[in-house]
């Protein structure tokens, strides 16, 4: 057993690479890189020799390609003696310029006669610089600041400043507080080992995808806090989050001791990630809550009436588009006074919630119902059954306690996918009611070529499937002992 | 009370021939599953409305000549947002031109797309599968490509690829297919191999049968129905599939009608012009509907254990 699951694990790790590779490779190169100007203001404005050499530089921040400038070339061939190539020196240029050709850089000039400089990356060096810079392991020499030399280099413990439980504290990390504890899932934090997307781009420009994707919504919410220094205030500041500012000002030094003082800010409504998931997880439990009784009277009452209108709306619900439903459900709600847009009346009204969380729920129940009514019926004409029918149990009691504990078991191994993909948010619904969760980043990321938000939710969705079809298989065999993964000898 | 003589007799001869017929009723295959797809008078009824909708889609647009690109009445508000009437069956859209038109031409590409898709899928599915399900060997790699590509979520795949191919019916048949055959595949694996070790099928090994006649003889017949309904649930859901990205943006672009990009481009004025967002829903859950249905009964019928009477 443990070896089957360790192979699976190590299975699992090389389908997330192989598919977060091929969405790399494919958005890199099957997506023109022109597209990620069409949603850029800043582009708009520029036309000509500037145009061009902004839009290098931008495909080159966002790991399109590499690009050179002439001075750049200069510098990089001749070091501290450029000045001369910089400055017009032709036998200067075209030596730089011969070495970066040779070196398999396209030489384009400019309308001003200037030579650049561009190599497109290839797809083995897209991976190369991708997966290089994924995993960031924070240590005691990450900061380097020249205008703060005693900057103490150590691990040392210390105290969460919100409810007193020791922490590992880090001075010369990027992050202050290494390891603590709270209240809020997963109960143990750390900021040593992060995994580094890269930054979004056009919207949130410059925030680090994970954080967008993370980070709480609206305006900032302040509460009453302590400082290191001793200040209590009104402030919005996460103070375990604080990573090294490299300027300071009066403000940092009168809450802070040390330089760490760039952190993270509370906010008003939940995270995109919160949304979603307080939205799925409820109407999980709806929908099961709904559809295991349903399929159990179904299975209870087969080829009657409850039977049949049971079948119906299963058959209704596979076959009609989702689309059509949720609108059609949404028209419904707004009879009833409720919102059609979930930010209409916001996080804080019960009433945005109910027509999302019951639809989600709804259009988990036909597939539900059905695959507990299938299972139900094959179990009922087994050998056990027509035994506990010959002791003269009830035909209640037969379903409740024999055939159910059978029929559920291909049920549990669903469970928690359901429960962990919530996360990923229903597409379509947050799309239909503006509900600021994940279901709507995706789309939106590729529509606005926004690479490395596409890259990062492709990672978490796929890692997340997978995590939660090897729970799934796993939980099945606690529930059922006869059930094992591997394998066992003959064929 | 007559005497017996002779008269009233006949000389029968006793014929060998006649032993070796059998005297059951005649059977044939095609005709029991008519028989039984026609008993049923939703299914006629869906089948009809189905048939109906593509011949409009088909022939409707040879007449009107529906081009979202040509937009003749774009200057004459007074060409806009006409609501149904007896001229307009569906009303005109927000640039003059008349939403039955483009409802049928948009019918007809997603329809296009979908059987494309179905048929593509089912194709390799069903070839790759037999032959995945047959050979030991194929199924020690195939399986482990299962494992990977089964884990993904395919719609994650499916929107990049629309959006990396470009908008265009095509690519979106692509990008349905590829993400989808895999699964249709490993299907037919399952149903291939419970069947494979039947003792008629070893009993015809021993006989000396090639493999591809016990495929196409032994094999396919058995599994019609199980593709019949693999099939009556691929093409619905392949027109939820194309509504669904078009609807987020990702599938056909401005230049092709769909009832997915209809229905994002209307959502807007669901409150201010509902017919213009409704009918090309209504339509869409029409038509799933009721292939859904025809698939669903056709499957039924195609199994030959419902044909005992």
């Amino acid at each position: 057993m443990k070896r089957y699951v360790l192979t699976r694990i190590l299975k699992s790790i090389l389908s997330i690479f192989a598919v977060v590779s091929i969405v790399i490779v494919m958005i890199y190169t099957m997506i023109p890189s022109d597209k990620v100007f069409d949603n850029d203001a800043g582009a708009k404005k520029m036309k000509g020799d500037q145009l061009v050499t902004y839009k290098m530089r931008k495909l080159k921040e966002l790991g399109y390609q590499d690009y050179a400038s002439i001075n750049e070339m200069c510098i990089a061939t001749f070091g501290d003696n450029a000045k001369a190539c910089s400055d017009g020196d032709e036998a200067a240029r075209s030596q730089a310029v011969d070495k970066y050709a040779s070196k398999g850089y396209a030489i384009n000039t400019l309308k001003s006669g200037e030579p650049y400089a561009v190599h497109k990356y290839r797809w083995y060096e897209l991976l190369g610089r991708f997966y290089s810079k994924l995993l960031v392991i924070d240590n005691v020499n990450a900061i380097k600041d020249e205008e703060n030399p005693d900057l103490e280099r150590k691990y040392y413990w210390g105290k969460n400043p919100y409810n007193g439980t020791p922490a590992l504290l880090c001075s010369g990390c990027t992050y202050k507080y290494q390891l603590y504890f709270d209240g809020s899932f997963p109960f143990i934090h750390q900021n040593k080992f992060r995994l580094d997307f890269g930054t979004s781009f056009p919207t949130s420009q410059g925030v680090p995808t994970l954080q967008v994707i993370n980070e709480g919504q609206g305006p900032n919410k302040k509460v009453e806090q302590n400082f290191e220094t001793g200040l209590t205030e009104q402030s919005a500041l996460i103070q375990t989050s604080c990573q090294y500012k490299f300027k300071t000002d009066h403000l940092d030094e009168k809450r802070f001791n040390d330089h760490y003082a760039s952190c993270l800010s509370y906010h008003e409504s939940p995270s995109m990630v919160q949304t979603s998931y307080t939205l799925g997880l409820i109407a999980l439990v709806i929908a099961y809550a709904m559809g295991i009784p349903l399929g159990i009277l179904m299975a209870q009452n087969k080829d009657k009436l409850v039977d049949k209108v049971g079948i119906a709306y299963i058959n209704l619900l596979i076959a009609v588009p989702s689309l059509a439903f949720i609108f059609f459900m949404r028209s419904i709600g707004t009879l009833f006074g409720l919102p059609d847009k979930f930010p209409q009346l916001g996080f804080n009204d019960i009433r945005s919630y109910i027509m999302p969380v019951l639809i989600l729920a709804l259009l988990q129940t036909p597939s539900l119902m059905m695959w507990l009514r299938r299972y139900m019926i094959d179990q009922s004409n087994a050998d056990y059954v027509k035994f506990a029918r010959a002791k003269g149990l009830s035909q209640g009691e037969i379903f409740r306690s024999h055939i159910l504990k059978n029929a559920i078991i291909p049920i549990v191994n669903g469970i928690p996918a359901s429960i962990i993909l919530c996360i990923s948010g229903a597409l379509i619904t947050e799309s239909a009611f503006a509900v600021p969760g994940m279901g709507k980043m995706l789309p939106d990321a590729i529509k606005t070529t926004n690479n490395n938000m596409v890259i990062t939710l492709v990672f978490i969705f796929t890692t997340l499937s997978i995590l939660s079809v090897l729970i799934g298989d796993i939980l099945m065999t606690v529930v059922d002992p006869r059930i094992s993964l591997t394998e066992k000898g003959g064929k | 009370m007559t005497e017996l003589n002779k008269d009233l007799f006949e000389l029968q001869i006793a014929d060998d021939s006649q032993s070796e017929h059998i005297a059951s009723p005649q059977y044939s295959y095609w005709r029991s599953v008519f028989r039984k797809f026609f008993s049923s008078k939703l299914a006629i009824f869906m089948m009809v409305l189905s048939l109906l909708v593509i011949l409009l889609s088909i022939f409707q647009p040879m007449f009107s000549g529906y081009n979202p690109n040509v937009t003749p009445n774009i200057n004459r508000p007074e060409m806009k947002y006409i609501r149904p009437n007896s001229t307009y069956w569906f009303g005109t859209d927000d640039v003059g031109n008349s939403l039955f038109d483009a409802v049928w031409k948009g019918t007809g590409t997603s329809l296009f797309i979908s059987f494309m898709a179905t048929f593509i899928t089912t194709t390799l599915g069903v070839i790759i599968g037999m032959w995945w399900g047959f050979s030991k060997r194929v199924d020690a790699v195939m399986i482990e490509v299962y494992n990977i590509v089964s884990n993904i979520p395919a719609t994650l795949i499916a929107m990049i690829l629309a959006y990396a191919l470009g908008a265009g019916p095509w690519q979106l048949i692509f990008a349905l297919s590829v993400t989808s055959w895999v699964s249709t595949a490993y299907f037919i694996r399952v149903q291939v191999m419970i069947i494979r070790d039947r003792e008629y099928n070893l009993a015809s090994r021993c006989l000396g049968t090639p493999t591809w006649k016990i495929i196409t003889h032994n094999i396919l017949p058995y599994l019609i129905s199980v593709i019949m309904t693999s099939i009556s649930r691929d093409v619905p859901s392949f027109i939820s599939y194309e509504v669904f990205l078009s609807y987020i943006g990702v599938g056909l672009g401005q230049q092709h009608a769909s009832l997915g990009r209809m229905i994002q481009q209307y959502s807007p004025y669901m409150t201010s012009t509902p017919y213009l967002f409704w009918i090309p829903v209504a339509i869409s859950a029409l038509i799933s509907v009721s292939l859904y249905i025809v698939g669903q009964t056709l499957a039924d019928a195609s199994d030959p254990r419902t044909h005992m009477v």
